[in-house]
């Protein structure tokens, strides 16, 4: 994907008085990615796609979408859609009227407006919806209309904010797929807001972690969990997260940086052997393994994986090991040191 | 204890429609009977209809009507309008003074229409509307309870829809006209129906502003129709006053029950 960027910000702020809102928000996204912003509530990231819809108006920056500055442009000038968190339907139309909404808004031409309206329901498949209110359509349909409405137009770009977050969890990982296979087959780019990690990390090309209105990190879902740039990353990304060790502890690491290291990396060995005695607080089985959370002294979140059900009792003791090629050492500010 | 109050309740309730009731009944009575049995209330009189005849033929009813309806229809459309804008601009638009601008409209609403009357008469002659229909709605289209009743309805649309709308490409009016405005529908038809009821007996104003029988509406054509100085004939006033209220009647027994909900849902007594 080496195409000109679609959507690029540079150094994009906004704020409310007093309160923290976006700062120094610099991004490209290439088209036809998928790229998620990704954080937890209240960290900015809704704020960044409003200012990219042009819901909001920033303080400072640029906006740039397909070449052109759009920085104060109408939200209807940017030739994007928008998937909201409620969807947004409209109570008083019909499945039908409410997907065409935009066309007829923009006059296009009723023939017209009829083909492209049959072809988004049918990729959405709605066919023999057309007539229903979404008041009678059940969650998992009403989000469907909410994306055939996003597609119709053949806009681009499309925004999603929090799309799967009214679906229930088993609708959730059908309709992630089908999110992510529309994508593809339209070529559209997305730009898909979320504080799921697993979402991100499943359909992103590339995730954009914020928090506190500052990006964080912004690479590919491999990056974020191999080669996370600081300790908030490391510990927002991954489940479990990973654990963090005050490295006084570690022989050879010198006294102020923190380490950290993932559970499937660390290995249980015989007592006496380990480099780490740990005590087991809690054992919870996940299915194909079963995560045990170990105390120490100096560490956050330290636990390890056994396969299968092997529970172990809380308080028992246990020897833990692991190679230093697997840790990640982060300085006393929390920036990430080794490559 | 609970059945007595339950047979107080529904007693009180039987009292009161029955006095409620009691005069359009005796205007019925009355209408449809010779004015000597009408008094008399003698139960085995002959039933009549040349009542209504005598009082159709007495006075330009045909042009009453139209009167009225032309005047409620004319206020009504009036008050969609005014209060539609305003009630959307109070609600979701934000300009400097909209709080101070909205305390001014909100005390039009503890003023009584009548202390008015004589600054709304020279206005209305100095606009050079007096003796037309305009003139004697004109007062009533910018209507305090209307722009208030549209803002509370248009504030409980979700922002999203109107976000939604916006990045579809409307334009603000497109977005009222589209989405607003369809979504008030339940109060639009409430207020149609306090207002069309309310400017179909209005009295005092019409009677003011009123001069000819081209321009006066049934309220007041049934007032000097029924004036002293014509002579009073119970049976026949009673024959007019019905068939004054006959199409209000009619209609609010066909929408009584959205009448009854408009009034419960916007709390006017």
């Amino acid at each position: 994907m080496t195409t000109a960027p679609i959507v690029e910000l540079k150094d994009v702020a906004k704020r409310w008085n007093g309160q923290l809102g976006v700062e120094e928000i610099s991004l490209d996204i290439p088209e036809g990615s998928f790229t998620a912003l990704l954080g937890p509530s209240g960290c900015g990231k809704s704020t960044t796609l409003r200012l990219l819809a042009g819901l909001e108006l920033p303080d400072e920056g640029k906006i740039l979408i397909d070449g052109k500055d759009v920085t104060t442009s109408a939200a209807s000038d940017r030739n994007l859609s928008m998937v909201f968190q409620s969807y947004a339907l409209f109570p008083h139309l019909s499945v039908a009227e409410n997907v065409v909404f935009g066309l007829k808004v923009r006059r296009v031409p009723k023939k017209e407006r009829q083909e492209k309206l049959h072809r988004a329901l049918e990729i959405t498949g709605l066919l023999g919806y057309e007539d229903r209110k979404p008041g009678e359509l059940s969650g998992g349909q009403r989000q469907r209309v909410a994306l055939a409405r996003a597609i119709v137009a053949g806009q681009r770009l499309c925004l999603m904010d929090e799309p799967l977050s009214n679906l229930d969890a088993k609708l959730r990982n059908s309709v992630r797929k089908d999110i992510k296979k529309l994508q593809r087959d339209l070529g559209i780019t997305v730009i898909y807001v979320t504080h799921d990690q697993t979402e991100a990390m499943s359909m992103a090309d590339t995730v954009v972690l914020m928090k506190d209105g500052h990006i964080q990190q912004v690479g590919t879902p491999d990056d974020l969990y191999s080669r996370p740039n600081n300790t908030f990353v490391a510990e927002f990304v991954g489940a479990p997260p990973m654990a963090l060790l005050k490295s006084s502890i570690l022989d050879g690491f010198g006294g102020d940086k923190t380490i950290g290291i993932r559970a499937e990396n660390i290995q249980i060995v015989p007592k006496g052997e380990g480099r780490m005695r740990c005590t087991v607080n809690e054992s919870e089985f996940l299915g194909a393994e079963t995560l045990i959370g170990l105390d120490h002294e100096g560490t956050a979140g330290l636990c390890v994986l056994k396969p299968g059900l092997s529970m172990v009792a809380e308080g028992n003791e246990i020897d833990i090991s692991f190679n230093d090629e697997n840790l990640h050492v982060f300085d006393a500010a929390g920036q990430r040191l080794t490559g | 204890m609970k059945s007595l109050t339950k047979f107080m309740d529904s007693f009180g309730a039987i009292l009161l429609a029955i006095i409620w009731i009691a005069p359009l009944l005796f205007a019925f009575w009355a209408a449809t009977h010779s004015t000597s049995d009408a008094v008399n209330l003698n139960l085995l009189s002959p039933w009549t209809l040349e009542n209504f005849r005598v009082a159709w033929s007495g006075a330009p009813w045909l042009k009453y009507f139209f009167n009225t309806f032309m005047l409620v229809t004319m206020i009504l459309i009036g008050q969609f309008f005014l209060t539609t804008l305003a009630g959307f601009a109070f609600a979701q638009l934000q300009f400097p003074g909209k709080d101070f601008v909205f305390i001014l409209v909100l005390m039009q609403l503890f003023i009584l229409p009548e202390v008015l009357i004589v600054e709304n008469y020279a206005m209305v002659s100095r606009l050079g509307l007096f003796d037309s229909i305009l003139g004697v709605g004109m007062p009533y289209m910018a209507s305090a309870f209307g722009i208030f009743l549209m803002r509370q309805a248009f504030k409980g649309v979700p922002i999203e829809l109107h976000e939604a709308a916006r990045i579809e490409g409307c334009g603000l009016l497109g977005i009222l006209w589209r989405v607003y405005v369809p979504l008030a529908k339940p109060t639009y038809l409430a207020y149609a129906l306090v207002s069309v009821s309310t400017h179909w007996n209005n009295f005092l104003w019409p009677l003011i502003v009123t001069n000819s029988p081209d321009t006066r509406p049934l309220t007041v054509g049934l007032s000097i129709f029924g004036a002293p100085e014509n002579g009073v004939d119970i049976s026949i006033i009673s024959a007019a006053t019905l068939m004054s209220v006959a199409p209000l009647l009619i209609a609010f027994l066909i929408f009584q029950r959205q009448f009854v909900q408009s009034f419960l849902r916007t709390g006017i007594k």
